[in-house]
């Protein structure tokens, strides 16, 4: 525990920093966070950048490790000190185990691995100064509510306090076993931050919390990480909150990295065909939210319920494209997101009444079964429509072709 | 001109029917095997009832008249108990390595704890014999430091701890498989070492389930007869005594101790009832 007891300002206060003769501060704080990755490399000492628990929390160069016949391979990225990393990936693709590496539970095999600027290759879970919330919670079944959150607590004041602020108190006398699979979540994530972790790494926290709870607890655990300086390294295979959520995002694919950076870099500029079309199972745009002031019942078809939700028409810009949207979201930069099966393709303009409408050309068509995916270029944008492949066939869908392709403003997602 | 038409929906997909619940062939099929497993049962049940049925009252009686039955009991209970607490004390670790480690050689010596399983017990016997007699290296070594294993209770305690130990490591094994590894794995972010992590989450998790693995262990050392019959024949365990009973003075001489024995096995069967019930 710290020295003089008591609260701890900073989470990183747990650990033993490195030794100061080591500390040197380094001129770029952001060097080094868009690595390229995924190239075998040998990791040479002295081509590693200088330990420095202020700019960098999590170092992993070239990491590797085995689960059983899983390999994670050549792993590398760095998360800033008090940043969101995100990890993100399709199932099986290593995400997982790369947190149990980070935490020591799974053995390191090779690489370095550094938290706060400590080498931490073979040191013990119980020393690294991480906690761990995984995808149920996991609970202890034999210990209640209360005892679950003090577990590992750094006193009995901060378990009170982590657990008030994310609701978790008011569950302290029910037995484990009867709560719902997002109040488990909520206790497990007050556990792993009572022990004010340095590092606090996420498994799908949010999967099991219905939506209205799931935008909560999101808000308090970015609050905590906000006003702790809390470093996050969060597995999710939501790319609404991977963008949401994540200042570095790490995509992991077959137990390597294929491409680790900022979100809006690994959206934006795909590193590989293969990261443009394993992220092209959604449209993602950044760019600028506009109130336009309240929605007007023909911009949320078929839904009137969202108008008593307060909800306002809203104008998104990202570059050269104008998208009307229907959502709470304030003013500023954000994320749109499409869901390509909710983008109609016709030959004409459609007589409906959605409300984005773009002429483009068909550049690329690609047939999985009874699903098809294509790829209409709207000035110089690509928007991907998903259609089923008897549609995509009536409406002779073929490369170079015009189209207009259309979403409702309701199908636009902002976050 | 005609508005184009729109293409005609499918039309529904035909029902297709079920098969019918009720064809003759798999009636009679199940009258079968209920049959077969009534007689299964009733040629397990029946045996013991009639045991218990003829000489459960003289046997009970005889708990407190028969001074060498009492003395036979006791010394079945405390050797099996004393068994039983060598198996948990060298068998936990044992168990909790083949559940949670992965090693070179994990399958061959999952197959070594289960080998005295599969040995007829009077194999096993001579085997302990062979290693724990005076002419060994070990039974010498053994006896120059007082400790005579052949013909005492030290030997019966061997021979329980041969046959039965097996049964622990296994079902402790299967107790501790059956705690996710996660638990672990978040205990010891939580600041636990390994060990504080076992005390406070493998064993009360697996707590349950290490208990059931002793008792099947205990009911077995309680019930061994063939080992023990070759290394120690005197004093006499339970076992040893109904059948010495047998051998000299003939089956009606053996029922009431048969009897007990035979009776007293439901007091393990009763608790291990009692220990999955809670679950």
């Amino acid at each position: 525990m710290p020295a003089g007891g008591g609260r701890v300002e900073s989470g990183a206060g747990l650990e033993p920093g490195p030794p100061p003769a080591a500390v040197r501060a380094r001129s770029n704080a952001e060097e080094g966070n868009g690595r390229k990755s995924g190239r075998p490399e040998a990791v040479p000492d002295s081509r590693l950048p200088t330990p420095d628990s202020r700019v960098f929390v999590i170092e992993a160069f070239s990491l590797s490790a085995r689960v059983g016949e899983f390999r994670l391979e050549d792993v590398t990225f760095t998360v800033p000190a008090g940043r969101y990393g995100v990890v993100i990936g399709p199932a099986g693709s290593g995400k997982t185990t790369l947190l149990e590496t980070v935490a020591g539970i799974t053995p390191q095999r090779g690489g370095v691995l550094r938290l706060n600027g400590r080498d931490v290759t073979g040191v013990p879970p119980e020393r690294r100064g991480v906690g761990l919330v995984y995808q149920h919670g996991y609970l202890f079944p034999h210990l209640s509510v209360a005892e679950n959150v003090a577990y590992g607590a750094a006193d009995a004041a901060t378990a009170a306090a982590v657990a008030s602020r994310l609701g978790a108190d008011a569950l302290a006398d029910r037995d484990v076993r009867s709560l719902s699979g997002g109040e488990r979540q909520l206790v497990a994530i007050a556990r792993a931050l009572a022990r004010r972790p340095a590092v606090l790494l996420l498994d799908e926290p949010f999967s099991a919390l219905d939506p209205r709870r799931r935008a909560l607890v999101r808000r308090e655990v970015r609050a905590i990480h906000r006003s702790w300086e809390l470093t996050v390294l969060q597995v999710t295979h939501d790319f609404t909150e991977a963008g949401l959520l994540g200042d570095v995002a790490i995509l992991l694919d077959g137990g390597r990295v294929l491409q680790a950076g900022p979100p809006e870099d690994v959206f934006r500029r795909p590193a590989s065909p293969y990261v443009a079309e394993f992220l092209g199972a959604e449209n993602v745009f950044a760019g600028t939210v506009r109130v336009l002031g309240d929605a007007a019942p023909d911009w949320v078809e078929g839904e009137p319920a969202a108008l008593a939700g307060g909800h306002r028409a809203i104008e998104f810009q990202s570059g050269p494209l104008t998208l009307y949207a229907v959502g709470d979201a304030h003013a500023g930069p954000a994320y749109a997101v499409i869901r390509a099966e909710e983008v109609v393709l016709s030959r004409t303009p459609h007589p409906s009444s959605a409300r984005n409408e773009f002429r483009g050309r068909v550049t690329d068509v690609a047939t999985l079964g009874a699903l098809t995916r294509v790829t209409v270029d709207v000035r110089g944008v690509p928007i991907v429509a998903a259609l089923t492949t008897r549609s995509a066939q009536e409406l002779g869908v073929r490369e170079g072709i015009d189209v207009v392709a259309s979403f409702k403003a309701m199908a636009v997602h902002l976050c | 001109m005609m508005p184009a038409r729109p293409p005609t929906p499918p039309a529904r997909l035909p029902v297709v029917p079920l098969p019918t619940p009720h064809s003759p062939l798999p009636a009679v099929a199940s009258i079968l095997a209920a049959l077969a497993g009534s007689l299964l049962l009733l040629f397990l049940v029946a045996p013991l009832a009639g045991l218990v049925g003829q000489g459960g009252a003289s046997g009970v009686r005889g708990l407190f008249t028969d001074g060498e039955l009492r003395a036979a009991l006791t010394l079945t209970a405390l050797t099996a108990t004393a068994a039983t607490l060598l198996g948990v004390v060298g068998g936990t670790p044992l168990a909790y390595l083949l559940a949670r480690s992965e090693f070179r050689g994990r399958a061959v010596l999952a197959a070594l704890l289960d080998l005295p399983l599969l040995v007829p017990h009077p194999v096993a016997g001579i085997a302990l014999l062979l290693v724990l007699g005076r002419q060994s290296a070990l039974g010498a070594a053994l006896l120059a430091l007082g400790l005579r294993v052949v013909g005492t209770p030290a030997g019966i305690v061997c021979a329980m701890l041969f046959v039965s130990a097996p049964l622990y490591v296994s079902g402790a094994r299967e107790a501790f498989a059956r705690v996710d590894r996660r638990y672990e794995a978040v205990a010891r972010t939580l600041g636990d070492s390994r060990w504080r992590v076992f005390r406070r989450v493998t064993l009360p998790l697996s707590g349950r389930g290490l208990v059931a693995a002793s008792v099947v262990m205990w009911a077995r050392a309680v019930s061994e007869f063939g080992s023990i019959v070759i290394i120690t024949y005197n004093p006499k365990v339970a076992s040893v005594l109904s059948f010495d009973r047998f051998t000299s003075y003939g089956l009606a001489e053996a029922l009431p101790v048969s009897a007990v024995l035979a009776l007293l096995a439901l007091v393990p069967l009763t608790l291990l009832r009692a220990l999955r019930d809670e679950k």
